[in-house]
């Protein structure tokens, strides 16, 4: 549907984006992963024709985004990062005025209007000046806007930044509405959502496309065993011995690797090898020894670890920086964005 | 075209939302109001100097047009750029030139509609004595050209920088430079020069045309010159993209 052939975009001598290619297909919801600054909103305005590649091309549907640009942008509902709109409008008035640039009849434009402004519940707020609004309700303007015209493609930039909780859920979910029909590119720095969203993942860093594949095959492809926590109750820490014995039978079963005590009295970290996933020893092992199991978890590496990874300085130039600093403050970025989002869906249960 | 229509609607929209157009009808009426009853005072002495009074009030317009043409576009682009919204305009199936062409068509016509109820003024002459029309038409006529050139420099300037005190300033400075131009005229002593000056003279043109003197050329050069800076316009905007 959509074809990126090895785009670059230089800014004088700063190279934003370098050597980008990738294709999306019909129906196909395409994430766009990477930390701030690593090209993804270069790339989405290049994808959208607002910015001109330096290098590379873009056809929609088969059109040269710059040979026929007008063409092709109709088939493209876009919402920018900054949803910047003419605050002195109506809402309707607004979309009225977006149906007209599309080249709508009035006829068809109010029947355009009033399905947007149904989908986006906007439908309340109709008459209200746009420049009143709350920040989550101009979010669901811009969206109207992108699908007003019925597009193939709808490319979102960072939809669901500066929203509360709350909005965050409305926003999503329209957004997961919305990609059952069309094709859908979504930029965001926030892994759950790409987790929740998306069935392709581009991994961007530093103007590079740095990882490729579903959020599974991802996950999958990330190094690293997976860990598993295990507590048993009822040991003091005064039993040293009986928790050598707990440790060392643990490290006995198969697909252990290592055996850590974790901070308590019968704690204990191991890590497995990959794909391994020995908790039903563990639990024959605790019933056999009439040991009291009390948590049982593993860990399985998620997107975040890949992203963290894919994303961090590599190791020659993290020793470069000053101790410790440079891969702690590499890893608090996609952190961040993430916590938010995961506070976000606390609120939903 | 309907691309063009809507944009052209929603900038002649927006021209009434906000206070700017307000206070700017305001003081337009009120100073060429006051202007015109001072003229039709001083004409009506004895002793005072003939001629269709409409025709002096053209002559005295440009310092007006000047000013109008720097407020009234100021905000047309440089508005879209300072808040982003250039961004969703730009991926809207819509050219450049067809922006142009929309905003700068709702200025014009905002600048049409302030001068609609001066038409009033040639009605109090008309019902207290004879007035030829055919000069009131042509002073109009020249009201019209040299505003939309003014507008279409305007236009460019907005195009230039998102900042529209910056685009008033720099449209000021390019309408007062093209004013006094044509004012070298009287300070020219070759005959190319004073001929290739008095070609550009617009205050001269706008008393030809007040007086009904209707110049081709002088239609030429307003609607070419006109058409230059909007394409200029377009260009800014194509540019801004490469930076």
């Amino acid at each position: 549907m959509i074809e990126a052939q090895n785009l670059s975009r230089r800014y004088g001598d700063f190279t934003a984006v370098n050597d980008v290619s990738f294709a999306v297909g019909e129906g196909e919801i395409l994430g766009l992963l990477g930390p701030n600054g690593a090209g993804k909103t270069t790339t989405i305005r290049m994808i959208t024709g607002f910015l001109p590649p330096t290098g590379g091309r873009v056809t929609v549907g088969g059109t040269d985004l710059f040979e026929a640009p007008v063409k092709a942008r109709r088939q493209i509902g876009y919402l920018p990062e900054n949803v910047a709109l003419y605050g002195e409008m109506r809402v309707g008035e607004y979309l009225a005025y977006r149906a007209g640039l599309e080249g709508m009849k009035r006829a068809e434009a109010k029947r355009a209007c009033e399905s947007a402004q149904e989908r986006c519940l906007l439908t309340d707020v109709r008459n209200q000046v746009i420049g009143t609004l709350s920040k989550g309700y101009r979010q669901r303007v811009g969206l109207a806007t992108a699908i007003l015209h019925d597009p193939e493609v709808l490319v979102l930039d960072e939809p669901t930044v500066g929203l509360d909780p709350k909005q965050i859920i409305a926003i999503r979910e329209l957004i997961r509405d919305l990609g059952r029909e069309r094709t859908l590119i979504l930029s965001t720095h926030i892994l759950s959502e790409v987790e929740l969203l998306c069935n392709r993942v581009l991994i961007i860093d530093k103007g590079r496309i740095v990882a490729e594949g579903t959020p599974e095959s991802l996950r999958q492809s990330s190094r690293g065993a997976s860990e598993i926590r295990v507590a048993f109750s009822g040991v003091d820490g005064a039993t040293a011995e009986k928790s050598a014995e707990m440790s060392e039978a643990l490290g006995a079963l198969s697909g252990i690797t290592a055996v850590a005590p974790g901070p308590e009295a019968g704690e204990f970290r191991l890590a497995a090898v990959t794909d391994a996933d020995p908790r039903a020893e563990i639990f024959r092992l605790a019933v056999a020894k009439g040991w009291t199991l009390v948590e049982l978890a593993q860990s399985k590496a998620s997107l975040e670890d890949v992203f963290v990874r894919l994303t961090t300085n590599r190791p020659a130039e993290a020793a470069a920086i000053e101790e410790g600093a440079g891969p702690a403050t590499d890893a608090d970025t996609p952190d961040q964005p993430d916590e938010a989002a995961d506070s976000a869906e606390e609120v939903v249960s | 075209m309907r691309a063009v229509l809507a944009t052209y609607l929603r900038e002649l929209r927006a021209y009434f939302l906000s206070p700017l157009a307000y206070v700017v009808a305001f003081f337009f009426l009120a100073i060429n109001g006051l202007l015109f009853g001072l003229m039709i005072t001083q004409l009506a002495q004895p002793g005072a100097p003939s001629g269709p009074p409409m025709g002096y009030f053209f002559g005295s317009t440009w310092l007006i047009l000047i000013v109008l043409g720097t407020i009234l576009p100021m905000r047309l682009l440089s508005e879209e750029l300072r808040s982003g919204s250039i961004e969703v305009l730009m991926t809207a199936p819509i050219t450049e030139g067809q922006v142009v062409a929309g905003k700068y068509l709702a200025a014009l016509s905002f600048f049409a509609l302030l001068w609609l109820p001066t038409l009033g003024y040639a009605g109090i002459l008309a019902h207290y004595g004879e007035v030829q029309w055919g000069p009131i038409a042509a002073g109009y006529l020249s009201v019209l050209l040299v505003g939309a050139l003014f507008l279409a420099v305007g236009t460019f300037a907005s195009a230039m920088t998102r900042s529209q005190l910056i685009a008033a300033v720099v449209t000021f400075a390019i309408l007062i430079v093209l004013f006094l131009v044509g004012l070298l005229e009287q300070l020219a002593t070759g005959e190319i020069w004073k001929n290739a000056f008095g070609y550009l003279d617009i205050s001269a043109a706008m008393d030809e045309l007040g007086k009904g003197v209707v110049d081709t050329r002088r239609l030429v050069f307003y609607v070419s010159l006109s058409w230059f800076f909007l394409f200029l316009t377009g260009r800014a905007l194509e540019d801004r993209k490469w930076r």
